[in-house]
């Protein structure tokens, strides 16, 4: 009983994360909007533009392989899976021990190197130029994430999410230094990873400061639309994995009852709301720096992640 | 042939010279930190098929070497079930790396012998030419950049969930200095993504640079199937570790006299190093759920909307290029990577000389790069030996007066170095 309630939660789980994503990327670009003094989109203009994309047809290019027509569906399967297995408004999902967050993050980098590829795949310059700086990020923001894991892990005896956020509730955290450099570093990882200011431009129209866009530059109908959903889940997972692991209460816990679930999932909703919020402010007070100083911005993560990990053998939480 | 060097390795150390002392758990990772990212930044810059996948062996030892040497600091330590731990990490790492190695470097001479070719500048669109081929590489290109589910990822988890058991290490040296070598690690297996990006891309994607890649031709059908072997061994040993774990037990439990628990009794075989409340992976229930989600997709995607396509130029921003020269090369593709860690380690020097406005001459751009490492050890090693040998010649053409003293002398010498001596 207990296992098909948790595989009813987890089904919930992955449908929420799907049905969510558009609405927190659509949320803050109106917001972003209403920053700069605009209007600004509706809400809802994510979930448009994918269905819009979805009844076009696919234009594709004369030199493009089976990689080009498969990567999309890869991408947004693995994204997919990734943010499955981030407890969101619960924990105790059913396939929440097939992996953990190691293997969460290196979920994530499959679904960058099928990108990648499929950016080399029709031969144009500006795709080789998304793919090469995407890597380029990629090889730096991956041993940042892996050093807050380890922090976190080695915080809580576990590189399991659940256990994480369990611990992270519990008494004996403390106020630790190590916490808020991991927590700054993962800030910095999710912002490059998702491609936003001051890393990459999401909203860019100008050629050559597209690193994510220049590698998708060929790509439309369906499969543009399943790249932009694996992006939209990339943020939300991303949001997520801040909430869960520095921001856990709320959380549902298997077991215990309709209401908590209902509480679980507010309380969610709540941190996507605050997440988005201090994204969009925190895009529009910073300009979009040079793909070169990127670098030293990934690399200051990397040493803060590592900084993290080594203040943990220090500090006594107080 | 370069496990040899690590059964060596093993046999001596954890055999023969008897119970290890605890500075060689942080000389024997550190080393092997930093052997894996520098073989993978060495391969970042090579535009040589065959030598990129050298010098990734270089850079998959270091991993092995990372894990052998957390075991013996456990072993140091008297932690068995950390260094069964670890010691597994490597050894299953060795076999993985002779698995995807093999079939990288059989690709590899596919497309030697199918083009004659083993630049990559020269290649490209092998796809469309050797369509499986491609696609076996491509398993082998996923599984050696550590990606799930495939079987490079199980080896390097199980490495890093031994490094996360470094704390509970009591010299502070080992403390402070294994999550640093976690950090080479995770560096390294992100740099070898971006490698491999590279080479399947630069290959096998995009379209031919020269006429012999537009022209080349499938290997014949006993590689391929040699090919798919070994591609098809990668996603089995990716999904189903535990069992390959255990079949590594017998020889980890005379080394460190401790086991990994039993895998393959496990629920949906999922394999736990430690205990399930601190880590747990399944690569089969993830690679299920990945094609589950992929054919959900598309089904519904195929069903419900369009499934119509038409082929096109490319789009490229308006301004598409007939000419292949115009795709991004090898050495373009790294170049980011190369400004980024360039510098330090290969004190890369870049020129661009662009002709004054009016000159027709075309630009160049001119890339140096020192191999540091080759510099400071081996040139003036190899200087060393030439001196030697070439003082040492001169014996060569002495009279037999002086033969005879110089035996005499060696005879006094050692009689006087035993007595000393005892």
């Amino acid at each position: 009983m207990a296992v098909i309630l948790d595989a009813i939660v987890q089904l919930g789980e992955m449908l929420v994360v799907l049905v969510l994503a558009p609405l927190l990327a659509g949320y803050v670009r109106t917001l972003k909007a209403r920053l700069l003094g605009r209007r600004g989109p509706p809400l809802v203009q994510p979930y448009r533009d994918l269905l819009r994309l979805l009844r076009k047809e696919v234009v594709l290019a004369h030199g493009a392989s089976w990689v080009f027509r498969v990567a999309p569906y890869l991408v947004f399967a693995t994204t997919w899976v990734a943010a499955a297995l981030v407890p969101t408004f619960a924990t105790g999902l059913v396939i929440s021990y097939a992996a953990d967050m190691i293997a969460i993050v290196a979920l994530l980098g499959s679904a960058r190197f099928m990108l990648a590829l499929a950016g080399l795949d029709v031969g144009t310059s500006f795709g080789g130029i998304g793919s090469s700086r995407e890597m380029m990020i990629a090889s730096l923001a991956e041993p940042a994430m892996l050093m807050v894991v380890f922090t976190l892990s080695l915080l809580a005896g576990s590189t399991q999410l659940s256990s994480i956020a369990a611990f992270m509730q519990g008494p004996d955290v403390g106020l630790r230094v190590s916490l808020a450099l991991a927590l700054v570093a993962l800030v910095m990882v999710a912002i490059a990873e998702n491609a936003r200011i001051p890393v990459d431009n999401p909203a860019t129209h100008l050629e050559l400061t597209m690193v994510h866009e220049a590698m998708i530059l060929e790509y439309s109908g369906r499969h543009l639309a399943l790249i932009e959903a694996a992006s939209f889940v990339k943020l939300l997972l991303y949001v997520s994995v801040i909430a869960c692991a520095f921001a856990p209460w709320g959380i549902a816990v298997s077991g215990q009852g309709f209401a908590a679930y209902l509480l679980g999932l507010a309380a969610y909703v709540a941190k996507l709301a605050a997440g988005g919020f201090l994204l969009a402010v925190f895009e529009t007070s910073i300009a979009k720096m040079r793909v070169f100083r990127v670098s030293d911005f990934l690399g200051a993560a990397l040493m803060l992640g590592l900084l993290a990990t080594l203040l943990l053998f220090v500090s006594r939480g107080t | 042939m370069t496990k040899v060097a690590v059964y060596g390795f093993v046999r001596i150390v954890f055999d023969l010279l008897g119970p290890p002392s605890w500075w060689w758990g942080a000389v024997v990772p550190l080393l092997g930190g930093v052997t894996a990212v520098m073989g993978v930044l060495y391969a970042l810059m090579e535009h040589d098929l065959k030598r990129l996948l050298a010098y990734h062996t270089v850079e998959n030892i270091g991993i092995i070497f990372i894990g052998l040497g957390l075991a013996l600091a456990f072993e140091a330590n008297a932690m068995p079930a950390a260094a069964a731990l670890a010691l597994t990490a490597a050894l299953l790492h060795v076999f993985n790396h002779s698995v995807f190695k093999s079939l990288l470097f059989f690709g590899a001479g596919a497309v030697l012998g199918a083009t004659g070719e083993r630049d990559m500048e020269r290649l490209g669109g092998l796809i469309h030419r050797m369509p499986l081929t491609a696609f076996a590489f491509l398993i082998g290109c996923a599984a050696i950049s550590a990606l799930p589910p495939f079987n490079g990822f199980v080896s390097e988890w199980l490495t890093f969930q031994a490094i996360l058991l470094s704390p509970a290490l009591p010299q502070w040296l080992l403390k402070f200095l294994i999550p640093a070598i976690g950090a080479l690690l995770a560096l390294s297996a992100a740099l070898a993504a971006a490698c491999f990006v590279k080479a399947f891309g630069i290959t096998f994607l995009g379209r031919a640079r020269t006429q012999v890649a537009r022209e080349a031709v499938e290997t014949d059908r006993w590689s391929l199937a040699a090919m798919f072997g070994l591609a098809a061994l990668c996603l089995l040993a990716g999904i189903l570790p535990g069992y390959f774990i255990d079949a590594l037990a017998p020889v980890i439990h005379p080394l460190t006299g401790a086991n990994l628990p039993r895998q393959d009794e496990l629920d949906w075989l999922t394999i736990v190093p430690i205990a399930q409340s601190r880590s747990s992976y399944n690569g089969l229930l993830l690679f299920l759920f990945i094609a589950l989600a992929a054919g959900l997709g598309a089904e519904v995607i195929h069903r419900w909307s369009s499934a119509a396509i038409r082929r096109s130029d490319p789009w490229d921003c308006g301004f598409p290029d007939a000419s292949p020269m115009t795709q991004y090369t090898a050495g373009s593709f790294s170049q980011p990577i190369r400004r980024v860690f360039g510098s330090v380690v290969f004190r890369a020097r870049e020129e661009v000389h662009i002709p004054a406005p009016g000159d027709v001459r075309a630009a160049r751009l001119h890339v140096q790069l020192r191999d540091v490492p080759w510099d400071l050890l081996y040139v003036p090693a190899a200087r060393l030996v030439n001196y030697a040998a070439e003082r040492l010649n001169r014996m060569q053409f002495l009279t037999i007066r002086g033969y005879l003293t110089l035996v005499f002398g060696a005879l006094v010498v050692l009689l006087m170095v035993l007595s000393i001596w005892q």
